[in-house]
């Protein structure tokens, strides 16, 4: 649950993923620990704050419920009770809000708002509105389940606080037991997590009290990161965006991207025009025009001196033309590399051949996937590529491109020296955007000390 | 004739300065940006500094505001602004008031040495260089084009030349008529339009510009 690793939440590297395949002693450390990080009494607080709102919230909603539902039904109060219905629904909402502060706050858990309510027209529309508004049914529904969770909740703290008290048994017990000797005392009740009572009376009892605090003590924070996991993945269910809705914002998310990322691409070739081609023609043109004057009219004699400024002139044209003609290409390959007409594999050969690091290509498309996917795959391949030259160091780059059912995957790595970051100014951003407008994916593997991988898997049709 | 040239191409710069020198004016500074325009122009006092629009940093319309800051604090220096695109806006701003001594230029008309090099000379000494361009842009988007479809197309050409700058000579010489026939539209389109007749290449454009805006 990588959610649940809020920036701040060190957590004393309990990631679940993270304790296998680590050397014994490190584990040991991390289970010894862990009932004492920060995470977990982040987790404990949590589950305090949830004990003390939970139940007034599911008592209050369950009895507005309750009453409006009898209500509507009488047929004598229906307007009260669709009135109750609508203000359980609206209080519904409210604290839904709270219980995602609190777990934003808490636990560092971002469980996206759901879409803001529209309201209807008139008085009959707007009830009708509410009435039919599922996002705040949802909230009803997590509400009245937060009670039995917060119970549970209250269970793994119990297991803590219980654990904590038992496994101090053997520093107060010499406290009350410094009786004269063969004095009969009563034994003493101990509380357990696991709904049984000791009777101890004598050492063994009080170790084995001991044993059983501190098993419940090590325990803790794995129940309560269990229930506080359940709990935020209810809450992204039942509190977060309705699953079409969530689909919704992400596709108009992406949808800007490609409308941005589209005129980003126009500006810059406007640009690249505006400072490169056109002002090497202007200064051809310019100077031409100097040696057409210098010629002088027809039948004018020229002057050798003249005659060599004006062969420097036509030289430095002749020059500029071809620069220019150079600048054109470069450009129009920008915009659409014309051997991706040609597929996918013909186009990566001539990005592999003309790459700086030398270049082992892959290939394996039997499908052809579509224009707009081909030309992303392409220019993933080339930026990724670019950023091998300029970044990593590597000596050699691989480049393979498997096509499966409906599934492009692209594959560039290195043997450079790892630790890209995206927050760098690599470009990777401007990537993951483009990809994700087509709904693909990118993943970055780039470990300090290497080798980098990137992942790019596509979609065969946008 | 002295001239500073503000031009972030350097390419294109350097054609410049060689291309006045050649022809025998002075280039007293050759910069890339505005500020060091502003600069220059304040210790040399040129008569007429060519402005490229787009400069760093931002590269959108600097060039265009200290042209406009040049005319207000130095009004003895003509300014050329050329650049590769004709924005009407711009062409507005830089004549609003006064279209002494400013000239508006595609950057293409540099390939005309010969007339660009007279256009500079225009402006220096006081004079207008709008780029037909401008000239066809402003007689396009004018709202009050019941006056204007009143002329004829030949008088249509000689407004536009008019426009930018030219004398009735230079109009002659471009139409390939005689100054007579030159004189005779001008008077026809002042009266068509219901201009008062008045001396001077630049009363006339201001009187054209002012009634085409």
């Amino acid at each position: 649950m990588p959610d649940l690793d809020g920036p701040d939440l060190n957590g004393a590297d309990l990631e679940h993923n993270g304790v296998m395949g680590r050397p014994p002693g490190e584990l040991v450390r991390v289970v010894l620990r862990a009932p004492f990080t920060r995470r977990t009494m982040r987790e404990m607080g949590y589950a305090l704050a949830a004990g003390l709102t939970a139940w007034m919230g599911c008592l209050l909603v369950a009895g507005l419920l309750g009453a409006g539902a009898l209500l509507t039904v009488s047929l004598i109060g229906t307007f009260i009770g669709l009135l109750l219905l609508v203000t359980t629904l609206r209080v519904a909402l409210r604290l839904g809000k709270l219980y995602r502060w609190t777990a934003r706050r808490l636990l560092g858990a971002q469980v996206a708002a759901p879409a803001p309510f529209r309201p209807g027209k008139g008085v009959l529309g707007r009830v009708d509105a509410r009435l039919r508004d599922g996002t705040a049914w949802r909230a009803v529904g997590y509400v009245v389940l937060k009670l039995p969770v917060s119970w549970l909740q209250a269970y793994a703290v119990s297991f803590w606080v219980i654990g904590a008290m038992d496994a101090v048994t053997p520093l107060w017990w010499p406290l009350f037991r410094n009786h004269p000797p063969h004095t009969r005392l009563a034994p003493v009740g101990i509380t357990t997590p696991f709904f049984a009572e000791l009777h101890i009376s004598t050492w063994p009892g009080v170790l084995s009290t001991c044993l059983i605090g501190i098993a419940a003590l090590l325990a803790a924070p794995w129940l309560l990161r269990g229930v506080t996991t359940g709990d935020v993945w209810l809450m992204r269910g039942l509190l977060g965006p309705a699953r079409l809705e969530a689909r919704v914002r992400d596709l108009e998310e992406s949808r800007a991207h490609a409308v941005d990322d589209a005129a980003e691409a126009l500006r810059r070739v406007e640009r690249d025009l505006h400072d490169g081609a056109q002002v090497r023609l202007a200064a051809l043109a310019m100077g031409l025009g100097m040696a057409k004057e210098k010629l002088g009219d027809d039948g004018e004699p020229v002057g050798t001196a003249q005659m060599a400024s004006i062969r420097d002139l036509v030289e430095a044209a002749h020059q500029g033309a071809k620069e220019a003609l150079v600048e054109l290409r470069d450009l129009a390959r920008g915009i659409h590399p014309p051997v991706l007409d040609a597929g996918l594999a013909d186009a990566l050969a001539t990005l592999a051949a003309r790459s700086l690091v030398p270049v082992k290509l892959s290939t394996d498309i039997r499908e052809r996937p579509t224009p707009a996917i081909e030309a992303i795959a392409y220019f993933c391949a080339a930026e990724l590529l670019a950023n091998v030259a300029k970044h990593s160091g590597a000596n050699k780059a691989e480049v393979s491109v498997v096509q499966r059912d409906d599934t492009l995957r692209l594959r560039v790595s290195d043997d450079g020296a790892g630790g890209a970051d995206p927050a760098s100014g690599s470009g990777l951003p401007g990537l993951i955007q483009r990809v994700r407008t087509v709904d693909g994916t990118l993943a970055l593997d780039s470990p300090g000390g290497g080798p980098t991988v990137v992942t790019v898997d596509l979609p065969l049709r946008a | 004739m002295q001239v500073v040239i503000a031009e972030d191409a350097g390419l294109l710069r350097e054609g410049l300065v060689q291309m006045l020198t050649d022809r025998g004016h002075e280039v007293c500074a050759a910069v890339g940006d505005a500020a060091r325009l502003l600069e220059a122009v304040a210790e040399h006092r040129p008569d007429v500094a060519v402005v490229d629009i787009r400069m760093p940093p931002t590269h959108t319309d600097e060039g265009l505001r200290a042209a406009l800051q040049l005319r207000a604090e130095h009004p003895d220096t003509g300014v050329l602004v050329f650049s590769q695109y004709i924005e009407t806006r711009y062409a507005s701003r830089l004549l609003e008031g006064n279209a002494s001594g400013v000239g508006y230029l595609l950057k293409d008309r540099v390939a005309d040495v010969a007339e660009f090099a007279a256009a500079l000379e225009r402006v220096a000494s006081g004079g207008t260089a709008l780029d037909p361009e401008v000239v066809s842009q402003l007689l396009g988007a004018s709202r009050r084009t019941a006056g204007l479809t009143s002329l004829t197309p030949r008088e249509r050409d000689v407004l536009a030349l008019m426009a930018e700058g030219r004398s009735n000579a230079g109009i002659a010489a471009a139409l390939v008529v005689s100054g007579g026939a030159v004189e005779k539209h001008v008077a026809s389109i002042f009266a068509k339009l219901g201009l008062p007749p008045s001396e001077g290449d630049n009363r006339r454009v201001l009187a054209v510009l002012q009634y085409l805006r």
